[in-house]
């Protein structure tokens, strides 16, 4: 537990907001919404675990399909109006800051890029790019050659990856250069900042396309969301509501349909019957432990917690951890490679204005021929804008400066520019979460994590380097600084065709247990070369519709 | 390297902020001089005997509207500029000329007058405006995209301008030529119908920007241009009658460019800080001074409409 | 390297904008709140020392007659034990690194010149600081369990760049627009400043061109 975290605002990480019938309105500063709440000894029809970009979208589908439903986040719930200050510091209050041990070759750094705490998940701090995979990438296995294929049809996952984009209002441009036709998104693509113009001339002048970026944050004002005001605090929370976070979208939207929320509220333990059929979850709330019953437990925690809570609910019939029979729980962890470099140029770029990353590049998604290519797998890369803290870590981080010779880099940050990609990795079975022997403030057992790169991988990020060094030299960029590091978590407890090589079905019901399921990134069987939230909202949109109608049918 | 004062600096070639005093400058006196040419506008009798006297005065207090939306448009959007380009200046500057001409009394005879100056130069202020916001376009990356037309200098703003000239121009034809009022009407019709659905197209890029996120979005892209076609039919045939109806739309037109400028300030007011940042949202939210410009054209259409219908009594 | 600041931005302070709308209650109150350090409650005296001299060198502020403080934020954050997300298995948690760490650096500078990291020459903590970094160590053993580089670079200054660099006055010699909300920003391109961002900056080798 962090207790000096969010020095301004103990309001909401003190003491659970979402109780007496009434949770926080996101869209005020101080006001509430009616909540409908369960009882404990009563079971629900569903237990979701976690409310980031899974478990807020599960919980909306199954609600507005009149299922009673209580979702448990381990967080606070925030009003970012009156709770997100423009501070880096205090904002770290959004990530996930409690130890992960991290092993491995390239062992990942946890935090700001991958996690995120309270309700909305990892969507509070997301930087809001909204890319959907190529089509070819869920027939990885059969139409490209590598990893493995997806138990979803491309064409299913397109018409859930629209509904998404209206729920998320996606400000998009009005023809994207790659993939199939998609329709025309919600809103409009916002003005493209210096930083990503930066990038659109490379790409001019290298001859590849470039785009706006799709971003979940609106250009036009949406219901009580606000246009964008270009403040560039993305990463560290949208004092705006403009961001179209799953906190101002399907929260509110679940909250209506009579979800209940259980905010700082920690699920230790899911319990099974003598039936071996999940019962409920044990969490950690108001400090004391609780337990609720459940007809069905969704876990929807996210590539590390996910993995964690199945593996921490070992007991006496399921002695590896529930659903874990076959041991692929935990494995196939995947990361982003999120290597960049950066470069100086002989003005002012001023990226603090604007969302980080305006202008996409997806060229090395698509383009399956280019002789240069000696990978498999995708990247895209975005224009960068890093606030000065975070651009500070990237710089004594992957150089070691310090001294006056830092002072004077940074008094360059307003002439950087950078380009940063979102790079596929391979699933490795041995790229994996494990239980460690430390416990945590609430006596669980920490996560353990491994990671490490495949010779693919590497390839993959290192031709990306030498691109991106030639578009911002073409640009007109000089003095380039390459830093490596990661982005996102996917896989860990991936959906599968067969019980022998996957943790769930496609509807992400559990192989062994049947009233056990999970609705993450967790799910994903490949990474993609694109930022994962939204194919999480429209997979977990996907999987909300297939448990309705089982429901209906009831196979649930 | 030694620490060196302020004072030591060498001054930049050429700052970079916005040029604001200069701008506020231009946009004080242009406000002043409108203020004041309405003033003696006002100080004048409002009767006028003949229909003509009437439908002069009425277009050319519709092209006195159009060109102080555009004076207020120009000097916003210039000012977020920062009057970067010194040419910047002659957008808001014509435009409080226009106005003044306008709301001058016309000359009755032929010849050169600086009211006919004025509206000339505004007309050609609007063409070369175009050329310069096409050039601002097309040189950014991506050319004529979407985006560009959407964010880089606004394409249709100059033509308001040219606009404004034309009308202030017709006007001066008018009092010139007193007797031949059906070519006049027909010609006030035609000027003021394609205008509407110039102004119609402009909106039309616009709102689409805003992604028509509320409803009364589609109201300026559907009854102005239903005007517009309903004057241009009346200019080519002008004794095929649905004169009722288009005056009906035209009032509505004119209470369009209330209502929007209504909306407009609420929608300012939906930003983040709404009016209380009012230097970023005046310039960023929808531009409170672009919506009375469709008043101004529907004065220049009824106008035309009174022109026709009178044309038609003395036949 | 010199060891003056040549500041680009001089006479722009992002606190100037306090009372407007580029400021928020919210922030007001995180930044009120740092403008009084807490007291040490965490380290040692002694480790305090080095701890403070390592500040001076990751941050040297010479021009300043109050630095920025740094210290006694890495200590209330080890005081609380707030983590930052990660462990490097490598790695023991945050308290043991620091505290090794710390003690590491003085047991280099002790081999080397006979005299505590605090108390050297700044030359000399530079040249410790750049062994630690290259793990060209002439005293391996106060290493042991704790990789020398990665402690230097993703614990120590990571920690102080990410303390630095959300101060006002950090904030101010980068030209960095500061808070900013609810006003942002307008004019995005590279051509234009909103009249509430920094002046365009002035660096030496411009004077050169």
């Amino acid at each position: 537990m962090t207790p000096d975290v969010g020095l301004a605002s103990h309001g909401a990480e003190e003491a659970p907001r979402a109780t007496a019938g009434r949770a926080p309105d996101v869209f005020s500063r101080e006001g509430w919404v009616p909540m409908r709440e369960h009882c404990r000894d009563e079971a629900v029809d569903f237990v979701i675990v976690g409310a980031g970009c899974g478990g807020s979208v599960l919980a909306t589908k199954l609600a507005e399909a009149g299922h009673s439903v209580v979702l448990f986040d381990a967080g606070p719930f925030w009003r970012p109006l009156s709770d997100f200050a423009s501070d880096e510091r205090e904002q770290e209050k959004l990530y996930w800051l409690d130890e992960r041990i991290s092993g491995g070759d390239d062992p990942i750094e946890f935090g700001a890029n991958n996690s995120g705490r309270g309700v909305g998940g990892s969507t509070t701090h997301f930087q809001m790019v909204s890319l959907r995979f190529r089509p070819e990438w869920f027939k990885s296995r059969s139409a490209l050659g590598y990893a493995v294929d997806w138990p979803v049809d491309w064409k299913e996952m397109w018409h859930y990856y629209a509904e998404a984009e209206r729920a998320m209002s996606i400000s998009g441009p009005i023809s994207y250069p790659w993939g199939p036709k998609r329709g025309r998104y919600p809103y409009r693509a916002h003005e493209v900042n210096e930083a990503g113009l930066v990038l659109a001339r490379g790409a001019e002048a290298l001859g590849v396309d470039w785009a706006p970026t799709p971003l979940a944050t609106v250009s036009a004002p949406h219901g009580k969301s606000p246009p964008c005001v270009y403040r560039g605090m993305c990463k560290i929370g949208c004092s705006t509501n403009a961001k179209q976070s799953m906190l101002v979208t399907y929260i509110p939207r679940a909250l209506a349909a009579g979800a209940e929320i259980r905010d700082l509220a920690m699920v230790g333990h899911i319990e099974t019957g003598p039936d071996g059929r999940a019962t409920g979850v044990e969490y950690h709330r108001d400090g004391g432990w609780h337990f609720q019953k459940a007809r069905n437990v969704v876990v929807s925690a996210y590539s590390i917690e996910t993995p964690r809570l199945l593996l921490n609910s070992a007991c006496g019939r399921y002695p590896h951890g529930l659903a874990n029979g076959n041991g692929q729980v935990g494995r196939h962890l995947m990361v982003h490679a999120n290597h960049a470099v950066w470069a100086e140029f002989d003005r002012e770029i001023r990226w603090y204005k604007g969302p980080p990353s305006m202008a996409c590049c997806e060229h090395w998604n698509y383009d399956d021929d280019d002789p240069s290519r000696d990978f498999h797998g995708g990247y895209s890369f975005m224009s960068q804008g890093p606030l000065p803290s975070d651009f500070a870590g990237t710089l004594v981080g992957s150089t070691g400066a310090f001294g006056m010779d830092l002072r004077e880099r940074m008094a360059r940050y307003n002439r950087m520019a950078g380009l940063k990609i979102v790079g596929e990795t391979m699933p490795q079975a041995e790229n994996r979460v494990t239980l460690s022997d430390e416990t945590d403030a609430f006596g669980l057992p920490r996560a353990s994590v491994s990671f490490s790169y495949c010779d693919n991988d590497r390839r993959l990020y290192e031709h990306s380097q030498r691109f991106m060094t030639r578009m911002l030299e073409a640009a007109g960029g000089g003095n380039f600084l390459e830093s490596a590091s990661t982005a996102h978590l996917m896989g860990g407890c991936r959906m599968g065709h067969s019980p022998e090589d996957s943790v769930t079905d496609a509807d992400g019901r559990s192989w062994e247990i049947s009233n056990l399921w999970i609705c993450d990134g967790s799910l994903m069987p490949t990474a993609g070369g694109v930022n994962p939230a939204l194919t999480i909202v429209a997979n977990a949109a996907r999987i909300g519709d297939r448990m309705v109608r089982l429901a209906k049918r009831g196979e649930v | 390297m030694t620490r060196r004062g302020r004072e030591d600096r060498p001054a930049p070639a050429a700052t970079r902020r916005g040029r604001t005093g200069l701008g506020m400058l231009v946009l004080g006196l242009g406000l002043g001089l409108a203020g004041a040419a309405a003033a003696g506008r006002l100080a004048r009798s409002r009767k006028h005997a003949d229909i003509h006297d009437a439908s002069l005065r009425r277009t050319r207090d519709g092209a006195a509207i159009l060109g102080a939306s555009v004076l207020m448009d120009s000097a916003m959007e210039h000012f977020r500029g920062g009057y970067e380009n010194r040419v910047m200046y002659l957008g808001p500057t014509m435009a409080a000329a226009s106005v003044a001409a306008s709301l001058s009394e016309p000359r009755l005879h032929p010849g050169g007058s600086a009211a006919r100056v004025a509206h000339g130069a505004c007309l050609v202020t609007g063409i070369v405006g175009t050329g310069f916001h096409l050039w601002n376009i097309t040189r950014r990356p991506g050319g004529l995209s979407w985006n560009n037309l959407f964010y880089a200098a606004p394409i249709g703003a100059p033509g308001a301008l040219s606009i404004a000239g034309l009308l202030g121009l017709a006007t001066e034809a008018m009092a010139v030529r007193q007797e031949d009022r059906r070519t006049t009407g027909r010609a006030l019709a035609a000027l003021s119908g394609l205008s509407l659905l110039g102004e119609s197209a402009e909106v039309a890029l616009l709102h689409f920007r805003g992604a028509f996120h509320n409803p009364a979005m589609y109201l300026p892209i559907t009854v102005p241009p239903l005007a517009g076609i309903v004057l241009v039919a009346l200019a080519v045939r002008p004794h095929a009658g649905g004169q009722r109806v288009t005056r009906l739309l035209l009032r509505i037109v004119g209470g369009l460019g209330v209502l929007g400028t209504a909306f407009h300030v609420y929608g300012v007011s939906r930003n983040m800080g709404g009016w209380s940042n009012w230097r970023q949202n005046a310039l960023a939210g929808p531009p409170t001074p672009a919506p009375i410009s469709f008043t101004g054209l529907g004065l220049a259409g009824l106008a035309a409409l009174d022109l026709l219908d009178n044309a038609r009594d003395r036949a | 390297m010199s060891d003056d600041f040549s500041d680009p931005y001089e006479g722009y302070d992002v606190l100037s904008k306090w009372d407007t709308p580029s400021f928020n209650d919210q922030t007001r109150r995180v930044l009120a709140a740092r403008r009084t350090p807490p007291a040490r409650r965490f380290f040692t005296q002694e480790e305090w020392r080095t701890l403070q001299a390592l500040c001076d060198r990751a941050i040297p502020q010479p021009e300043r007659a109050e630095p920025v403080p740094i210290a006694p934020w890495i200590d209330a954050d080890l005081h609380a034990d707030r983590g930052t997300g990660t462990r490097y298995a490598t790695m023991p948690a945050a308290r043991t690194a620091w505290r090794q760490g710390l003690a590491a650096i003085d047991a280099e500078a002790l081999v080397r010149f006979g005299t505590p990291f605090a108390d050297l020459a700044p030359e000399r903590q530079d040249a410790i600081l750049t062994a630690v970094d290259d793990e060209s160590l002439a005293d391996p053993y106060a290493w042991e369990g704790l990789p020398a580089r990665r402690f230097l670079r993703d614990t120590a200054l990571k920690t102080i760049v990410s303390i630095y660099y959300v101060h006002p006055q950090a904030m101010s010699e980068i030209g960095y627009g500061g808070p900013a909300s609810p006003r942002g920003y307008l004019r995005l391109g590279g051509d234009r400043l909103d009249p509430w961002e920094a002046p365009q900056g002035h660096w030496p080798e411009d004077e050169d061109r």
